[in-house]
């Protein structure tokens, strides 16, 4: 069926693309002319093969004349016969003439493809009064009086002034004294600033009787509405439309015109309108709790958890019901305060409205699914809700009992919702800060540091000074080790005196003096005093001689005495040392006292020059 | 009561900024934060800044007060402070981090190159005080090893010496690095909080200009340039716009 529709259209679009050679056309006509003043009629303009493209940038004539009652309404055809295919594009206006006269519809031009069409213009006519008789719906002057006071629609409100929020019983009620057949709604009232509930809108109308300035009515109610007002200020309910056809029975005397009609009377069409209500609406008063979102009426609260026990990952419902009477639509869901690391939805909102008393009421649940992401033990704050309560005529603040959960870590194998780093955020959202510094502050005059400081200054020469001191300590040092002769001449009474020191010692134990110990003796004396004279001469030791010592003493101009007395104590000792049993202890201690007096003076002697 | 308190609080302040020295306001301050009274320590502590004090953990403590106070650009402000003065800190690093999740604004800093993540590192690891007393010890063994050097009579002592000092030498020039980075950091102005409360930057240093977008209090932005009531801005994300004077504050 499908596939054949397609190749249908395909067909369709083929032939027509080949066959639109015939020549565009665009006129206007009018469905009636003459025209009854009063009448609506329809002027339509058609383009027809205008191919594919259609028309655009159609020019309307003059039509000041005429109210425009709708349009343009396009509507378009193809009609395909014997492989020619012609098309039309009609546009329609529906116009109803303002005044009597005849007047000429002016040219209407259109664009097809480049080119400009154009109808000729025409005279049209109108008439004062329909040109046509009557239809029988109409209803005539004398029916219209005829119904009259007899047929009214009244809306009927049960207060005007309220507060926001609070109910209005809003009725429609049809009052006649004349059988109807049958009625329309034809216009809904606007309610603009409320929200209604529908509490009654009957298929069958129910009616009474009732007397209205000395009149019996039959009574029915149409629709009956429940109002809140979302807004403050005077507020309008607009009217309500009805079309009703009324059956009347024929005054006529003529009773050959009274047989030939409809026996159960004559049927006219009339409409109804009820009045405008205003609604004054008084805004609530001040010091609203922050937990108040509208609600007002008189209400109760109750909250229950499906588990009081439930593992990480395992969701919770809570349920909050509020009941009771007022704009139970109209709650909205309060706000539940959950542990940080708990994760919420949207409530799932469901209500169940009872409109059968003069007030509205009902319950409202809202059901928070609470996904418990860490273990623990874990506390929902009570949950809160106020509302207006309309007898007291002041705020009411409804508390649930707190909520205590016991969350046991489950398995865990869905990992929590949130995201990356986020869950790390979530989890230390729920610390506080920690406290502040109380022991020492270091308070410092802001731009001090330690580094600008004197001391640190003083600080760093220090090292400095060490290093320059080593510095010079060492060139001192390196200069003294350079000159090496000097070094000697310097250290040579130290080295002498540690000699002789040697040879003292051998003196002191030599009481019993075997030859070895003199011999020991002599030649220690005898070398320390070559030593220092080596050192302090500055002659190396290979080359010492007495001979030697002498023209080096002499070259320093040392005087006579002294050289003499050096060189026989070199002499003696030397002779010791090869002689060695002649000598006495006595001859020992003279040779070192002599030693030991020549070395001072002969130091002495040096120095000075 | 408040009336109570305020000619109280008035005298205090006048006591407290003439009569005590600053370690005892510090101290009151801090007993003051222990009782809640957030806005009072708050007060205590500003006026010790005020007079020209500063130190880590003052700038910490006003950081806390002011958090508690609920003032959170402000508080991020101080703990940015205390930070250049003890980069290393538990608390400190705890405390403006929760700050930071309170801030409208999360902006993801563009990736950067690996290093430099280690050398923040590293710079945070010293203190301004610490580093300067590495460098002192550092410059004391090499000078040590100089001297060394220079008495040793052996061969063996000297070696050892010269390799100490070498080392010593180079650890030195390393943490003088870290010292001049640090002290750059310290006294660097180019870093700001944004004070103001909902910050329009705009794409040129004038109200006419362009909306370059929106800023709320407590990020932190680089701070690029100056121009007369006007800095130009970027955030660590990339963008770059220019937001009145007055909207920042430098860290």
């Amino acid at each position: 069926m499908m596939r054949l529709t397609v190749v249908a259209v395909l067909l369709l679009v083929l032939t027509a693309s080949f066959s639109f050679g015939q020549d565009a056309a665009f006129d206007a006509s009018v469905d009636k002319n003459p025209v009854g003043m009063g009448d609506q009629f329809t002027l339509s303009f058609t383009l027809r093969n205008a191919g594919m493209g259609g028309g655009k940038n159609l020019q309307l004539p003059d039509l000041s004349k005429f109210h425009i009652m709708s349009g343009p309404n396009q509507s378009s055809s193809m009609q395909f016969i014997n492989g020619a295919v012609s098309s039309s594009i009609t546009y329609t206006y529906i116009l109803q003439p303002k005044e009597i006269g005849k007047f000429t519809i002016g040219a209407t031009s259109i664009e097809v493809g480049g080119d400009v069409y154009k109808t000729a213009p025409f005279t049209l006519e109108v008439a004062k009064g329909s040109p046509r008789p009557k239809t029988q719906t109409s209803a005539p002057a004398d029916v219209t009086g005829q119904i009259g006071d007899n047929l009214f629609l009244k809306a009927m409100v049960d207060r005007t002034t309220v507060v926001q929020g609070e109910q209005i019983n809003l009725t429609f009620k049809l009052y006649t004294r004349v059988s109807i057949s049958n009625y329309a709604v034809d216009k809904n009232p606007a309610m603009t600033g409320f929200w209604s509930e529908e509490v009654e809108n009957p298929k069958n109308i129910a009616l009474s009787n009732e007397v209205v300035n000395g009149k019996q009515f039959r009574v029915g109610v149409i629709r009956r509405l429940a109002l809140f007002p979302t807004q403050s200020g005077i507020l309008e309910v607009s009217p309500m439309e009805m079309q009703t056809t009324v059956q009347i029975q024929s005054r006529s005397a003529d009773p050959f015109d009274a047989f030939f009609r409809d026996p159960f009377g004559q049927s006219v069409n009339h409409t109804v309108k009820s009045e405008p209500i205003r609604i004054k609406v008084q805004p609530l008063p001040l010091g609203a709790p922050p937990s108040f979102k509208g609600a007002v009426g008189r209400f109760t609260m109750t909250t229950a958890v499906d588990k009081k026990t439930t593992k990480t990952n395992d969701p919770v419902s809570l349920k909050v019901t509020i009941s009771g009477t007022g704009n139970v639509k109209l709650l909205e869901s309060p706000e539940v305060e959950l542990p940080l690391d708990f994760e919420q939805y949207t409530p799932k909102v469901s209500d169940a409205i009872n409109r059968q008393s003069d007030r509205i009421s009902g319950s409202k649940t809202f059901e928070y699914l609470l996904i418990p992401r860490y273990p623990g033990q874990k506390v929902i704050k009570p949950v809160t809700f106020s509302f207006f309560d309309l007898t007291k005529r002041d705020y009411v603040i409804l508390r649930s009992p707190q909520i205590e959960l016991t969350v046991e870590q489950g398995p865990a194998s869905a990992a929590p919702f949130v995201s990356g780093g986020a869950r790390e955020d979530v989890r230390l959202l729920s610390q506080d800060i920690r406290f502040i510094k109380v022991g020492t502050a270091n308070l410092a005059r802001r731009g001090e540091y330690l580094y600008t400081s004197g001391t640190f200054v003083v600080l760093m020469v220090l090292p400095l000074f060490a290093l320059a001191g080593a510095f010079v300590y060492v060139r001192q040092r390196q200069a003294v080790m350079l000159d090496e002769v000097g070094y000697r001449n310097r250290r040579a009474i130290k080295v002498a005196q540690k000699g002789l020191r040697q040879a003292e010692h051998l003196l002191k134990t030599t009481s019993s003096a075997p030859s070895a110990q003199k011999l020991a003796f002599y030649a220690e004396a005898t070398r320390a005093l070559y030593k220092y004279l080596g050192d302090k001469l500055n002659i190396q030791q290979a080359e010492m001689s007495i001979e030697g010592v002498m023209s080096e003493l002499e070259k320093r101009s040392v005087n006579g005495a002294l050289a003499a007395s050096l060189k026989s104590l070199l002499e003696s000792c030397e002779m010791a040392r090869f002689a060695p049993a002649s000598l006495s202890i006595t001859a020992m201690q003279q040779t070192y006292d002599v030693a030991r007096k020549l070395i001072i003076e002969l130091e002495r002697t040096l120095k000075t020059k | 009561m408040r009336f109570i308190f305020l000619p109280l609080l008035f005298f205090g302040g006048i006591f407290v900024s003439f009569a005590q020295s600053p370690e005892e306001v510090f101290a009151r301050a801090n007993d003051l934060y222990q009782q809640t009274k957030f806005a009072e320590a708050r007060d205590l502590y500003e006026s010790l800044i005020q007079n020209g004090y500063g130190s880590g953990e003052l700038y910490y403590n006003l950081g806390n007060a002011y958090y508690k106070t609920g003032n959170i650009a402000r508080a991020i402000l101080n703990y940015e402070r205390a930070l250049k003065q003890m980069p290393t800190d538990d608390d400190l690093r705890h405390n403006l981090q929760l700050a930071n999740l309170m801030i409208t604004d999360k902006i993801e800093p563009t990736p950067r190159l690996f290093i430099w993540d280690y050398w923040d590192a590293i710079k945070a690891g010293f203190s301004i005080e610490g580093i300067t007393w590495l460098i002192y010890l550092l410059f004391v063994a090499v000078v040590t090893a100089s001297i060394v050097m220079m008495l040793a009579r052996t061969y063996r002592a000297r070696k050892f010496a010269l390799l100490g000092g070498v080392v010593s030498a180079c650890l030195m020039v390393f943490a003088l690095v870290i010292f001049a980075a640090r002290v750059s950091d310290l006294k660097g102005e180019d870093t700001a909080i944004i004070v103001g409360e909902i910050v329009t930057t705009k794409n040129s240093p004038d109200t006419k200009s362009t909306d370059a977008f929106v800023l709320h209090s407590g990020v932190k932005v680089e701070i690029v340039d100056r121009l007369s009531d006007w800095v130009k801005i970027r955030l660590a994300d990339g963008k770059v716009g220019w937001a009145e004077k007055t909207a920042t504050e430098v860290i």
